[in-house]
């Protein structure tokens, strides 16, 4: 049986463990002996057990042994509280009476009367203080315990204010470094999507003024001579109206930009009154701190500066270094990021560029081929004509050398006059001609020799020459200029276009077949053009079966497959295109007709004039069976 | 000495071809006019032997070639060939005036001249003059 459950309890409060032991000691053959090193772990204990007796050490930590007999005095009234003390003061036995304890056991304990003191303690001894002088000292005292625990309770609520003052503070900064992690990380975004570097400059600024709340944001590059940073970014008014006036400063000068770009290094002017010469700026004439960070390519010693970053506030001091640090990230991303759209501009200069060099080689081909063309065409004209004079010439002479040797009545003959006087006028203006050389050659010539040459199918063949080579240097004309002329666009109903134009054609009437969808849409085009479309490619067909007996031109007009086109069909039943040479038909200047007057520039010109009314031409052919010439063109809109 | 100088004509534009055949014939020339090359070289070929070949070439130099394509340089292998089978043999390349670099290699390779086109009396007079020599 637990011996504790009838024995007396006795609980005792001392800081001192060797203290404890001694009274354990003495007490705990007869008590059940219970300890706490301190007045609050007492306090707790004596409610838990219900100790019979409590003695406690008055010169505890903390609360003192005073205020614990005051305590459990209150907890538990009819417990009695005994103080045990070493301390030799001038009424600490009264004190400790007026604090509630029911009697006091001096120091150093006495082994010999200790349990005897304490059984007195548990019968029912109780002290009394005589003096209540003490008591009300003692409440005194509890007082100014009080009003110091008020003081200590006031400092620590204000400690707690500060504490909450520095943890919003924290919380802000938390914030603030949150957004402009933020402002970078969609700087990063942006970086990766936007290639237009104007662009993406202006995005910069923009994200960096709202979403961290910049008064003024700018982003400088230098120039060609390395000499000038050129404001190529700035946030609203102020920047549109800086970068108008061609805002730039120079490297190494002053200015915040112009130092950080020459330092290759971030940095800070915090003050605007110490520092007005770089933060004086008319346009941002609230700016008070500035931040300007270099735009820097690659590492090290390989690094390029290709401009900085501007940040300004309207207040001082708006900046930390830990700012600068996560900025400067930002600004390290945005400088590749310029770099590679300005390697994309260059890339598209370049390729601008050669685009216009392959233009201009392709015109200087086609001129060039274009004047070797009429050259060649032009080549028979002078001989020809050159011959042509020389026979017209033998001619009169032959007349006029019979008129002499006529009689003399014949030469007054209204005909022998006009050519007596082309003898003359022959005589003074011959110009290049020989025409005494010519009058021999007459005269010693063999008749013959003077038959072969002179006769008129020679001259016609002449005459002939000349025009044929004047015809297809005169076809090249509308096949070159025909696009670029002046368009009147208008409706156009296919179907009548193409009757009209096989009509002024003359082509044999059995030779054409029509197939025309009556309610086929109209067209938006120039009729003329469209129509010299359609002779070409009739023309084409035409000469396509130049050695077929039975011509067969097949035209079909009807909506197309995709509904947004009619599309016209010209069919011919002739030799149809090798497949090898089927896509050279469209290059200017390539001509299977030789001498039939081909140009090699009228199927281009088609081509040319139906894109432009955004169609399209195909070509489908079988060598021996014919082919299909397929003009696509837009239905008109209504 | 034969009474006639027996010249070959070789181009494919068929007006050029027919109006230089009429100045030359006018010249007093035997001109035989060929459309292509290489009917040009087979009719050269033929007549070498004969009794009446030719004394003269007169070549254009942009023709379809001996495999029918349009070729800048089929003058300049007919060229070649009569060579070949007539070292020697006296042949003017006809040009037109923007080819003349062309015209001046074929010189470089044989040919006696080359002849702008346009201007045929003077072709006359420049086929007489190497006859001559």
């Amino acid at each position: 049986m637990d011996q504790t459950e009838t024995k007396p309890k006795i609980l005792y409060i001392d800081d001192a463990p060797s203290s404890r032991r001694l009274v354990e000691r003495l007490l705990s053959a007869h008590y059940a002996f219970f300890e706490a090193p301190d007045g609050l772990t007492g306090i707790d204990q004596a409610v838990a057990i219900r100790p019979d007796l409590i003695l406690v050490d008055l010169n505890l930590p903390q609360f003192t042994g005073y205020e614990v007999a005051a305590r459990v005095k209150a907890l538990l009234p009819n417990v009695p509280v005994v103080a045990l003390t070493a301390d030799m003061t001038e009424h600490v036995r009264e004190h400790a009476l007026a604090s509630g304890c029911d009697g006091y056991i001096a120091k150093p304990i006495n082994a010999d009367t200790f349990e005897e003191q304490v059984a007195h303690f548990l019968g029912g001894r109780r002290e009394t203080l005589e003096d209540e002088s003490f008591r009300s000292a003692y409440q005194q005292t509890l007082v100014a315990r009080m009003e110091e625990k008020v003081r200590e309770l006031t400092r620590a609520l204000k400690s707690n204010a500060e504490l909450n003052a520095q943890r919003d503070q924290l919380l802000q900064e938390a914030q603030r470094r949150a957004r402009l992690l933020e402002a970078t990380a969609q700087v990063g975004r942006s970086v990766t999507s936007i290639l237009d570097a104007d662009a993406l400059l202006k995005k910069t600024v923009d994200i960096l003024c709202d979403v961290y709340g910049f008064y003024y944001a700018g982003i400088f590059l230098v120039d060609a001579s390395g000499d000038w940073a050129v404001l190529r970014a700035g946030r609203g008014e102020a920047g549109a109206e800086m970068i108008a006036e061609g805002y730039k400063v120079k490297v190494g000068d002053q200015s915040l930009v112009g130092m950080a770009i020459a330092e290759r290094r971030a940095l800070l002017a915090l003050d605007g009154a110490e520092e007005p010469l770089r933060l004086k700026n008319p346009h941002l004439p609230l700016t008070l701190s500035e931040m300007a960070l270099p735009l820097m390519v690659g590492a090290g010693a390989q690094a390029r500066i290709i401009g900085a970053v501007t940040v300004q506030s309207k207040e001082e001091a708006a900046f930390t270094v830990e700012d600068m640090t996560t900025l400067q990230t930002m600004a390290d991303q945005l400088a590749i990021a310029i770099d590679n759209a300005r390697l994309l501009k260059d890339l598209e200069a370049t390729h601008a560029e050669l685009v216009r060099t392959k233009t201009f080689e392709a015109i200087a081909t086609a001129t060039g081929e274009a004047i070797h063309w009429v050259g060649n065409k032009a080549a028979p004209i002078p001989g020809s004509i050159s011959r042509v004079r020389e026979d017209l010439v033998k001619y009169l002479l032959m007349a006029c050398t019979l008129l002499k040797e006529a009689p003399p009545e014949l030469r007054e003959h209204k005909f022998a006059q006009i050519l007596l006087a082309a003898e003359a006028t022959l005589a003074e203006q011959s110009g290049n001609l020989d025409v005494e050389h010519l009058r021999e050659e007459l005269a010693h010539q063999p008749l013959r020799r003077l038959q072969r040459t002179l006769n008129l199918e020679s001259i016609f063949e002449d005459l002939n020459i000349v025009e044929q080579s004047a015809r297809s240097i005169l076809n090249i004309k509308e096949d070159l200029i025909g696009p670029a002329r002046q368009k009147h666009l208008e409706p156009v109903r296919l179907p009548e276009l193409l009757q009209e134009t096989v009509r002024s054609m003359a082509i044999p009437k059995e030779a054409v077949r029509f197939l025309l969808v009556e309610d086929v849409p109209p067209v938006l085009a120039d009729p003329e053009q469209l129509a010299h479309v359609f002779i070409n490619l009739i023309k084409n067909a035409m000469e396509a079966m130049y050695q077929v007996e039975d011509k067969k031109l097949f035209i079909w007009v009807r909506t197309a497959d995709d509904p947004r086109f009619v599309v016209t069909d010209v069919t011919d039943n002739g030799s149809g295109i090798p497949p090898e040479i089927i896509d050279k038909i469209w290059v200017a200047f390539y001509t299977t007709k030789g001498d039939r007057g081909g140009t090699g520039l009228g199927l281009p010109a088609c081509v040319k004039i139906i894109n432009q009314l955004g169609g399209k031409i195909t070509v489908e052919s079988v060598v021996g069976e014919g082919t299909t010439f397929s003009v696509y063109l837009p239905v008109m809109k209504a | 000495m034969k009474e006639e100088v027996k010249v070959l004509l070789v181009d494919d534009e068929k007006l050029v071809l027919r109006s230089v055949e009429k100045s030359l014939v006018r010249a007093g020339f035997d001109v035989e006019a060929v459309g292509d090359v290489t009917t040009a070289l087979a009719l050269f070929k033929e007549t070498i032997a004969s009794d009446t070949p030719f004394d003269i070439a007169v070549l254009d130099l942009n023709m379809p070639n001996f495999e029918g394509e349009v070729d800048p340089t089929a003058g300049l292998q007919l060229l070649s060939k009569l060579l070949e089978a007539q070292p020697g043999f006296p042949v003017i390349v006809l040009t037109a005036f923007d080819e003349v670099e062309r015209a001046k290699e074929a010189v470089r390779r044989g040919a006696r001249a080359y002849f702008v086109k346009g201007r045929e009396a003077d072709l006359i007079a420049l086929i007489e003059r190497i006859i001559q020599d």
